[in-house]
């Protein structure tokens, strides 16, 4: 995709959640292989705008359009082009790292030999055929991530991807990340050491308005 | 042609992950058996001074009230458990609809109680001394229609609570109304057929189950999709 083309549009995009206003008419454009950085204190609304982006949840008011299509009426097809990572490991514990990618990949119509790279690059084959319960918060994250890849999207969203792991695995991500490249990265993350390594800007949200952005 | 064909692959995959998922953790399927072996035991006990079979209402209850107890053990850990370990944000990224999600659910639902009552008819079978002569296909048929009807009920109300609090409880409160249009024809199919009807004299009953079937599908395709939604 050229990066002059725009990924995703949000415009006017609000969510509440009962009493509690998580998002306030939100407009953002970003770009296509723009890597850009979400960041805001707890509360902020940066979980709520990637699930919407994901189509995870709809937004009470507004619109958001995924390469130019409504991302509600085509979520199907959109979620093709789609990859997220949340804090919550989306892989099956009784099922090995193998099971759990193969599960995923034979619905996205990936074949394995499509993804045995990333394991590679990861540092996972030794723990390819590990139940998922056996594995350590870090390794199960980088499982998690080569799930969100497997059917190499072209927006890829990252929430808290940094968060209770060690130094080396950081490392890891980040040289992983920024090897993406064509692709539209949005990262979410209270960790601005590692995320300006990886990404060209930062939004900050406050309670759930965007406030401000910075080029890194 | 080509969605429907997606459609039934995605529902046929998260299918076969749940069942890999549930016997693969073992516990869960031989506590429900465990379950339902104890009680027809117990029911045989109970009638220690004669036959079961020979009072049909008796032994159909005990069927039905087994399999119904065995559904909210298996159905606990339908879409609830997906919600409590996260798991149901993975679903969600699947390029398919929320309902080929729901069917998958459905169908593994169905193989789980199936696979309960090719233990649960045998055991019924000679310890509650039914004598059935030809007309086990009969009850067979009854059964499985019966265990697709609660696996439609069950699968979609564990969807409608799996945010909630109280979800465990909530779920055996909801599953009696859902079911009772299910448990019904059940009950009364499975009675006449030990008493020594054939298949044809339970056809209304069977096609209580079948309405049932078609209605609760309806909801179901206009509702799921806002069911998942958090």
């Amino acid at each position: 995709m050229s990066n002059n083309a725009i990924a995703v549009e949000i415009v006017e995009v609000s969510k509440r959640y009962g009493y509690l206003q998580a998002l306030k008419s939100v407009s953002l454009e970003i770009k296509g292989e723009e890597f850009l950085a979400f960041s805001g204190p707890n509360g902020a609304g940066k979980t709520t705008l990637l699930k919407i982006i994901a189509t995870h949840i709809s937004p009470s008011s507004g619109t958001v359009k995924i390469f130019g299509d409504d991302a509600f009426e085509n979520g199907g097809e959109i979620r093709r082009r789609i990859g997220l990572v949340t804090h919550e490991s989306f892989l099956y514990d009784e099922l090995s790292v193998r099971e759990n990618l193969l599960f995923y990949a034979k619905l996205f119509s990936v074949k394995e030999e499509g993804f045995l790279d990333t394991i590679d690059f990861l540092g996972m084959n030794r723990w390819y055929n590990v139940q998922v319960k056996q594995l350590s918060h870090g390794l199960r994250k980088r499982a998690d991530i080569v799930r969100a890849l497997i059917h190499n999207p072209d927006l890829v969203l990252l929430d808290e991807p940094f968060a209770g792991l060690d130094t080396k695995t950081c490392d890891l991500l980040v040289n992983y990340f920024k090897s993406q490249k064509g692709k539209t990265l949005l990262i979410s993350s209270h960790s601005l050491e590692w995320t300006k390594k990886i990404c060209d800007k930062r939004i900050s949200l406050d309670r759930g308005e965007i406030v401000g952005e910075i080029s890194f | 042609m080509k969605n429907i064909g997606a459609f039934q692959r995605a529902a046929l995959r998260i299918a076969e992950k749940d069942l890999r998922t549930e016997f693969r953790r073992s516990y869960e399927v031989l506590s429900i058996l465990t379950f339902s072996v104890g009680s027809i035991l117990i029911c045989s006990f109970a009638w220690s001074s004669g036959s079961v079979g020979s009072e049909p209402e008796v032994a159909a209850a005990a069927l039905w009230i087994i399999l119904f107890f065995a559904s909210i053990l298996a159905f606990t850990t339908s879409f609830t458990r997906e919600a409590d370990r996260g798991t149901l944000g993975g679903l969600k990224t699947l390029p398919c609809s929320p309902l080929a999600i729901l069917a998958g659910k459905i169908i593994y639902g169905t193989v789980l109680l199936f696979f309960v009552e090719c233990v649960l008819i045998p055991f019924s079978i000679i310890f509650l001394n039914l004598e059935l002569g030809g007309r086990f296909p009969a009850l067979l048929l009854v059964c499985l229609l019966g265990a697709v009807g609660l696996s439609f009920a069950g699968s979609f109300v564990s969807g409608l609570v799996m945010f909630s609090e109280g979800k465990t409880l909530l779920l055996s409160f909801l599953l009696i109304p859902v079911c009772m249009p299910v448990l019904m024809p059940s009950v009364s199919a499975t009675r006449e057929i030990i008493a020594g009807s054939g298949i044809s004299e339970v056809v209304p009953e069977l096609r209580l189950l079948t309405a049932f079937l078609l209605m609760i599908t309806a909801v179901m395709i206009l509702t799921f999709e806002f069911v998942l939604e958090e």
